[in-house]
């Protein structure tokens, strides 16, 4: 059988002292992106399960599976919850939602919760695409930037690459920085010259090293998005603190090489898991539509 | 209103049409510093050559990737044979990207007669509307060959006549953009433009003019959402695809300074016994487009007057990839914006748009306004 070194695990999970038995509001967040569809359920302001599991040919389903599994963490029914709001791009697809709402206002809100309430720049790695979101205080969007159509510098790119390499994909951040030091990034134009360049590099170079500067292309993409936001939003200077959420956020040979170039350290994850941050938030504006 | 978005749904059938019924000749252009009056004065019908995205793929073979989608798509027209009724094509010196669809098409697809304006490229320099002038000269004579038919006087001024009323009517639609709730919506003002690019001036005249005195009766819109400016490449392809997207999503476009928009008609010929400098001053004297505005930078004023004059409170800088003249050009006005507190998106694409991407973008930034 074909090892499918890309497949990154489904999880759920549920947080310790949260009783959902004892809430008298439960809301959900349903995220439902390109590569992954993650669940949150919240009991009074504080999330008590979630779920993450990779998107199906059906997102409609895909969001229901999701939700279904995060339910069964928290050992809730669908009919104790007071409110739900979809977000990602399939979003119009979950028919048992009260609301959608696009993804970045959901992303903040969420990352308020699970980073702290300081933070002013987030940087969402998605699997098809990347934000730089800037926020206030109250945790609104200010200005926000996007990568273009290419999912270079997103989840689906590391996953391409997992299998070409062979390292399954959780060991690709660890390993990549298992090196002296950091050679130069391979082309950050898009997947395929970046695969292409990888390919060649396999050749010549210990696994390592390629790993490394593969996670080094990526880092650099999203890099240049958050400078970017930096300059349109502002005087160029990144707003601290900073947020990375997303699938990609887990790979820490991607988190330091971004927080390296930027010179800034992201905020250390409190609760919950980055790639949720999405549902999460989409589940505190669901709770704020009820209060 | 619907009038119009129909006659976008076939831009070709009506110059068929006028063709076949007139025996005239129909000019096809690339850029709108084309004068058109002169092509009318002779005769012959002027048609703006609309873009559509090339799916197929087909202008590669003659242009290089780094091509943006609307020369891409105009070139890709002319190679599919869309464009097969047109007797003559046209082109004055603009951008790259056109240049480069004009110059293939000329050397691949047949066609009867040709014809290029030098528009200078630094209006600013004393010289250029002498220059301007001397082509206008070169440009009849060349026309009158063409048709077979001299431009009088006479027919000079039922052009110049027919196009100000043109322009004259389409500022009246913008017009009624600036008020507080707009009866108009972007995506309606833009079909009006973009159609009366495609037809007889004189009877779209008579179309615009039945359109404006039913909008003067029509009720205002209760809820007309965010009042957004639309800026960069040409915004929409052959349609108003994107404007009504935009505006589906608790927005309106109530005015732009786009090529194929506002910048068609914003200004009128002013009469003078020189009908040739009359028309060369018009066009000399137009808005001028990312290409045009090297030396002075009188864009970023323009721009930024008319999102004041329309209270934008956003601003969608809608440029397509390889455009370099708005690359070059959103630098300066994006620093004025920021001057400003005007806010405002960047929406860069190849011409085709992922719409879950698109989707979170737009309704994002006018989250963003409302709050």
């Amino acid at each position: 059988m074909t090892v499918e070194y890309w497949k990154w695990p489904e999880e759920e999970g549920t947080s310790t002292g949260v009783d959902c038995k004892k809430a008298s509001v439960i809301t959900a967040g349903v995220d439902i992106g390109a590569v992954s569809t993650n669940a949150a359920i919240m009991s009074d302001g504080e999330l008590a399960a979630y779920s993450i599991i990779r998107t199906e040919a059906d997102s409609g389903a895909s969001a229901q599976k999701a939700m279904d599994k995060a339910l069964k963490a928290a050992g809730l029914e669908m009919g104790q919850v007071r409110s739900i709001i979809s977000t990602g791009y399939g979003r119009a697809n979950a028919s048992f939602a009260s609301k959608n709402k696009t993804e970045i206002p959901c992303h903040v809100r969420g990352a308020f919760y699970m980073y702290g309430p300081t933070i002013r720049t987030i940087l969402d790695i998605g699997g098809q695409d990347t934000k730089a979101i800037k926020c206030d205080e109250y945790g609104d969007v200010k200005f926000f930037q996007m990568n273009d159509k290419c999912a270079s510098g997103a989840g689906r790119q590391i996953e391409t690459f997992a299998d070409m390499v062979a390292v399954p994909i959780q060991d690709i951040g660890p390993l990549s920085l298992e090196v002296d030091e950091d050679p130069e990034p391979v082309s950050s134009t898009c997947v395929t010259y970046a695969n292409s360049m990888a390919l060649q590099l396999m050749r010549k170079e210990p696994r390592n090293r390629v790993l490394a500067s593969y996670c080094f292309s990526i880092a650099w993409r999203d890099y240049i998005l958050v400078n970017r936001l930096a300059n349109l939003s502002g005087d160029g200077t990144v707003e601290k603190d900073l947020a990375i959420t997303g699938g990609v956020a887990k790979n820490k040979g991607i988190v330091s090489r971004i927080e390296r170039e930027l010179g800034i350290e992201a905020l250390p994850l409190k609760k919950g898991d980055p790639q949720i941050a999405g549902a999460v938030g989409a589940a505190i504006l669901a709770a704020e539509m009820v209060a | 209103m619907e009038r119009f978005q129909k006659l976008l749904e076939d831009p070709h059938k009506y110059a068929k049409e006028w063709k076949e019924k007139t025996g005239g000749k129909v000019m096809g252009y690339f850029c709108p510093y084309i004068p058109e009056e002169l092509v009318y004065a002779a005769g012959a019908l002027p048609v703006r050559v609309l873009s559509e995205p090339d799916a197929d793929g087909i202008s590669y073979r003659y242009l290089y990737a780094t091509f943006c989608p609307k020369s891409r798509g105009v070139l890709a027209q002319g190679l599919n044979g869309t464009y097969s009724y047109l007797d003559g094509i046209s082109h004055a010196q603009c951008c790259e990207g056109m240049s480069g669809a004009y110059s293939s098409w000329r050397l691949h697809i047949p066609h009867e007669h040709e014809w290029f304006v030098s528009m200078p490229s630094d209006l600013d320099n004393p010289w250029a509307l002498t220059a301007l002038r001397s082509e206008m000269s070169a440009l009849k004579k060349d026309l009158e060959k063409w048709t077979g038919k001299t431009i009088t006087e006479e027919a000079l001024d039922h052009a110049i006549e027919v196009y100000n009323t043109s322009r004259s009517l389409m500022r009246q639609v913008y017009e009624l953009r600036r008020a507080a709730n707009p009866k108009v919506t972007g995506a309606e003002a833009f079909e009006m433009v973009l159609s009366s690019q495609i037809m007889d001036k004189e009877e779209h005249n008579k179309l615009l003019k039945d359109a404006i005195s039913k909008l003067s009766g029509r009720e205002k819109r209760d809820d007309n959402g965010v009042r957004l400016m639309m800026l960069g490449s040409d915004c929409d392809f052959g349609d108003a695809t994107l404007t009504r997207l935009i505006e589906s999503m608790g927005a309106t476009i109530v005015i732009d300074r786009l090529c194929n928009g506002s910048n068609y008609f914003w200004n009128n010929v002013i009469p003078q016994e020189d009908r040739l400098l009359a028309i060369t001053q018009r066009y000399w004297d137009k808005p001028r487009c990312a290409v045009k505005d090297e030396t002075f930078r009188r864009r970023v004023v323009d721009v930024i007057g008319l999102a004041i004059d329309y209270n934008v409170q956003g601003v969608i800088y809608n440029v397509h990839r390889f455009c370099t003249p708005n690359h070059a050009d959103r630098p300066p006005i994006i620093e004025a914006l920021k001057k400003r507190f005007i806010h405002f998106h960047d929406l860069e694409h190849d011409g085709t748009f992922p719409m879950g991407d698109l989707q979170s973008r737009i309704e994002t930034f006018i989250d963003v306004i409302r709050k």
